[in-house]
């Protein structure tokens, strides 16, 4: 037995769920201590060297719905300062359609036609949205016992007063509100404006990251977490990297120990409670709690299958997680130009979804394991806001690529690979005239790379898919929705938990304020 | 100026949905005209014939939702409705095999034990879950659906009827039943089932009528839709009317007459007639008036209020929420006369899933893609059907010794894509028979002969449907099944238990609560309230289960 140690509490996964966790223990002051299998902390929200003097944001590009109260918590409000940044839609006529907040207009500056029809949902949607902001700090509604019980009275308390909340918005908004939360996006715009660039960036908004097209329902529900905190997008000073950093600081100041290089291989498990973990180097460790940051289904296994019911089982088994994003990354040799962008606005969110049908037609192919032919795509050049972070006046542009199979029928090969690549730099390049000649060096994370690299399962941003039917009370399945994890003293403190993915630090933070109120360290 | 009468209240449209308030209104003692437009009644519900000797059901073609309590209430079996369940059904496959299904479930078991063995036990967890969930359902489709926004008693009371019955389930159950409210019959079948033949047999009942593809979320609610009815009490049962769909029609309107009522075929509703927010009675097209201080709409919620009211009686918001309303052509249909039985080289001799509903369709990601090509305003290149062939149990069809067989499409859409315009105006006999030929290509797959055989078809577009028998863009639901547009969102927020903005109108027919299926329940919902409204509510006879 080497380096054995004993803490209260283990955190499986440094991503920053896991670091949230971490850090609002230790705070409490518990011992922690943090288990990432990769060299680095930061999971999603690291930045990658490629090559010499370059360092790219390896899977997430940017910052929103970072949770203000987790921020707090965790002295993370630098972060959020610095102005959002503008998005860009970009149109094959080149009339590029530009949002900032609620403000629509066309890149030159000139007047929207749909500027008060945007600006009127997209303020009802951020009211809803705040609405059911109220429920992602709580654990979800739980349902056990019924109604009649006061313990689940207590539990329900979060629901009765979003209830309460959208009742009092009146009559007129809690029917639209009711009408709307279930439905699909693509209904809900094109019913208030004319397809283009615009119906197309809300589509793009309300997908991206899950297995849907704008016409699936639920996808309204999708926009409306996104705007849970105001849908502000920004680019920290340094990066994604910066963000990742920022996380582990607040963990090891808090206390924390962290240890990267070797993953947990077993959870110990004795009269149906956590004993402590053995990692994969051998290195045993005893604690009498771990959070999980990892998937439902690594979990499970690494504390052994038959701790869990065989309904259990199932469910997880059968929990939806597709991957359906892909991420590339150019190093070019100068900085790409779209004609009519303002320096400001080429340094925003820049977006390939010219309506809501090509959305929805992107959709299409990942369907049947298909290559994607016209993928929404989703580009920020970093350097444009931090010229640090590649040398020698290069440039890294970084593309989120909406709706590439998590393999392809027949497996991923150099030549599939390259032709998504290729795929993405032609819609690239109609905008940026020469892109293609000024790449130096290109990085192509597919899904499956992405499950390999972080243990997403199937690659999937959140862990688990945004669905209606996999939210609140049956996340990540029902049953198992409380982040307690079948045995006493496992929690789940990943995207996979309630209420669910981005870099909101959420779920972390819940999971370790619903270990200490059980009291299974005391 | 033409004749100009009198009534306590008229139906607009003898549809199912309208003769079913029709009969129930006169049986409580209003003087009630039905005014339709075409020449003989039943809207969907209909049996006619369209080629010497045989009789089609040219729309709905099966039965199983009408809820029992109406038949009871208004003794159709006297007025000659006689139901016949079918036994089971196939899909076939283009290698020469087919999946059945039998009513006897030991024998679906030992079918499926054939395909893929490891479906036999989920099979069992399938279709408890299905039936749990049909069973939760049931009660909800005689009862009106509860405005949550609204603090009335009954509003209260309903949505606490709705809490009781959600608490019966037990906190396991509720999960597991918002989930499936909410997801996708190919995530669910994905759940239970290995074999692809399978999940597409079982799948086809998810998106029939509907603008959604088998993997779009609610897709599992709509599957329940097709197996919440019964035959004589055997839930989830399907079977034939004797006499083509039209019987029940038919039933309806002779307890409607035989109650005192009136029907006038032949003309049908221009305009409603509205003073000081009130209806005053409806014009029909052949300049005659009726007067009544109820007038009831079978036609759907479009139709209706964007069509035959004038929009200065409507609140500008209801007209836009009306306007928003999703009515989507995704079907057509095939109503084929045969010279005789085909042949079904891959079934044994009168295989008794012969007299059922036959398919072709053999995957999941084969339905998904025959929804994309919908989107896109083409038919599916690769479409499911649903085709059945009722005269082998109902001989009254066809003249004997031949046979009649009725071909449902899903998808066609209703504005036909060609040239880069979409429009129903694109469909005409030269589109329409290359639709058929796509179809009956497919039908080659089960019986090769079938062109051998035919002697004549009735191809059936969205864009004729929605001509013929007055549903906005043929739609058989007269509205898609989602989420916004169901319980008290159906069809338009605040005004879901039938009544409308103007004072003595109401909706009846399937874009009400709780929509489409020849179910006649908010026929008879809608009654009850308009009986309510005028102090008659004791004349309703009492559906709480």
């Amino acid at each position: 037995m080497t380096n054995s140690s004993t803490y209260d509490v283990v955190v499986i996964g440094g991503g920053h769920n896991g670091l949230a966790a971490a850090a609002t223990l230790a705070k409490k002051g518990k011992s922690v201590c943090v288990i990432e299998k990769s060299d680095a902390m930061g999971g999603m929200a690291r930045n990658v060297a490629m090559g010499e003097g370059v360092s790219a944001p390896q899977i997430a590009h940017l910052l929103h719905n970072l949770n203000p109260k987790v921020a707090k918590e965790l002295g993370l409000g630098d972060l959020l300062k610095g102005s959002p940044l503008p998005t860009t839609s970009l149109s094959a006529d080149g009339n590029h359609v530009v949002v900032e907040g609620a403000m629509v207009r066309f890149a030159d500056g000139t007047t929207h036609p749909d500027v008060n029809a945007y600006a009127k949902q997209t303020a009802q949607l951020r009211k809803f949205a705040g609405l059911l902001g109220q429920l992602s700090t709580k654990s979800p509604p739980k349902l056990d016992g019924g109604l009649t019980s006061m313990a689940a009275l207590g539990e329900l308390a979060g629901l009765a007063k979003l209830g309460l909340n959208v009742k009092m918005m009146g009559k007129k908004d809690m029917r639209e509100f009711l009408r709307v939360v279930l439905t699909n996006v693509y209904d809900l715009v094109l019913d208030e404006m004319p397809d283009g660039p615009l119906a197309g960036m809300i589509c793009a908004d309300a997908v991206r990251g899950n297995y849907v097209g704008p016409r699936s329902p639920g996808t309204v529900f999708n926009l409306m977490y996104r705007l849970g905190t105001g849908g502000e997008v920004r680019m920290p000073k340094g990066g994604m990297g910066a963000v990742a950093r920022a996380f582990e600081a607040a963990a090891t100041k808090a206390g924390c120990d962290l240890r990267t290089g070797s993953g947990v291989a077993r959870v110990n498990v004795e009269a149906d409670k956590v004993t402590g973990i053995v990692l994969e180097d051998g290195t045993e460790i005893a604690t009498r709690a771990v959070l999980s940051s990892a998937a439902p289904m690594a979990t499970m296994k690494m504390a052994g299958i038959e701790h869990f019911d065989v309904e259990a089982a199932r469910r997880i088994k059968n929990m939806r997680c597709k991957g359906t994003v892909a991420k590339l990354n150019l190093v070019l040799k100068s900085a790409p130009q779209i004609e009519g962008l303002s320096a400001a606005q080429m340094a925003g969110r820049l977006l390939i979804a010219p309506s809501a049908e090509t959305v929805e037609r992107s959709f299409n192919p990942v369907k049947y394991n298909e290559l994607p032919t016209a993928p929404v795509v989703e580009a920020v050049i970093p350097t444009l806001s931090d010229p640090e972070l590649a040398s020698g006046g290069r440039h890294i542009l970084s593309a989120v690529i909406q709706h590439v199979p998590h393999t392809p029928t027949g497996g991923w090969n150099d030549a599939n690979r390259q032709q998504v690549i290729d795929t993405v730099v032609a819609q690239l390049e109609a905008h940026m005239p020469g892109l293609s000649s000024t790449i130096e060096e290109a990085q192509l994370l597919t899904p499956s790379d992405i499950e390999d690299l972080t243990g997403a399962p199937g690659g999937h941003w959140h862990h688990a898919e945004m669905g209606v039917d996999q939210i609140l009370t049956v996340r990540p399945v029902n049953g198992l929705a409380h982040y307690r994890f079948a045995v006493g003293g496992l929690y789940l403190c990943g995207a996979a938990a309630h209420p669910g993915g981005d870099v909101t630090g959420v779920p972390g933070r819940n999971s370790a304020m619903q270990l200490l109120k059980d009291g299974v360290l005391s | 100026m033409g004749q100009h009468d009198k009534y306590d209240a008229i139906i607009a449209g003898a549809g199912h949905n309208g003769l079913t308030t029709a009969c129930y209104l006169a049986k409580a003692g209003l003087k009630v005209a039905v005014v339709e437009k075409n020449d003989w009644i039943g809207g969907a519900a209909v049996s006619r014939s369209l080629h010497d000797g045989w009789t089609y059901s040219n729309c709905s073609y099966v039965c199983s939702l009408l809820r029992r309590e109406i038949v009871r209430d208004l003794e159709l079996p006297r007025f000659g409705l006689q139901v016949i369940p079918y036994e089971g059904g196939a899909s076939f496959t283009p290698d020469g095999d087919y999946f059945a299904s039998y009513s006897d479930h030991d024998a679906v078991r030992r079918e499926m034990a054939r395909h893929s063995p490891a479906d036999v036990d989920a099979y069992e967890r399938f279709s408890q879950t299905v039936i749990r969930q049909c069973r939760f359902i049931r009660p909800f489709l005689l009862r009106n659906a509860p405005d949550p926004a609204s603090l009335k008693p009954r509003d209260i009371n309903e949505l606490l009827f709705l809490v009781k019955k959600a608490h019966g389930l037990g906190a396991k159950e509720l999960g597991e039943t918002l989930r499936f409210w909410t997801m996708s019959i190919g995530d669910f079948l994905d759940e239970h089932f290995e074999s692809d033949l399978i999940k597409a047999h079982i799948a086809g009942a998810g998106i029939i009528g509907t603008g959604l593809g088998v993997y779009s979320p609610g897709t599992a609610y709509v599957l329940l839709h097709h197996y919440m009815g019964d035959v004589d009490g055997a839930i989830g049962a399907w079977g034939f009317a004797r006499g083509g769909m039209g019987a029940i029609s038919n039933a309806l309107g002779a307890c409607f007459e035989e109650a005192g009522g009136t029907i006038v075929t032949g003309s049908g509703v221009e305009q409603f007639l509205v003073k000081d927010g009130k209806v005053t009675g409806v014009a029909l097209d052949n300049g005659d008036t009726y007067e009544a201080p109820i007038v009831a709409s079978n036609m759907d919620v479009k139709r209706t209020f964007l069509n035959h009211t004038e929009e200065k009686h409507l609140p500008e918001d209801f007209t836009k929420a009306v306007k928003r309303f999703k009515i989507r052509g995704s079907s057509g249909k095939l109503n084929i006369a045969l010279d005789a039985l085909p042949e079904f080289p891959a079934a044994p001799e009168g295989a008794s899933f012969l007299r059922g509903d036959m398919h072709c369709s053999t995957s999941l990601n084969e339905l998904e893609r025959a929804y994309d090509d919908w989107k896109d305003g083409h038919w599916s290149k690769d479409p499911y059907f649903d085709m059945l062939i009722p005269s082998q149990i109902d001989p009254t069809l066809a003249p004997p010794g031949k046979h009649m067989m009725t071909v449902f499409v899903q998808y066609a859409p209703y504005d036909l894509e060609v040239n880069g315009v979409r429009s129903g105006e694109n469909w005409n006999d030269d589109t329409r028979k290359q639709f058929a030929d796509c179809v009956l290509d497919k039908i080659e797959v089960a019986m090769p002969d079938i062109r051998e055989k035919m002697l004549h078809a009735e191809i059936r577009t969205p864009w004729d449907i929605e001509n013929e028998v007055g549903l906005t863009e043929g739609n058989i639901f007269q509205g898609e099944l989602t989420f916004d547009q169901l319980l008290f969102n159906r069809p338009v927020p605040g005004y879901a238990q039938y009544d409308t903005p103007i004072d003595g109108m109401y909706l009846v027919g399937s874009s009400a609560h709780p929509g489409g299926g020849v179910m006649a329940a908010p026929g008879a919902n809608a009654a009850r309230e308009i009986l309510r409204n005028i102090g008659k509510g004791s004349a309703m006879p009492s559906h709480n289960e």
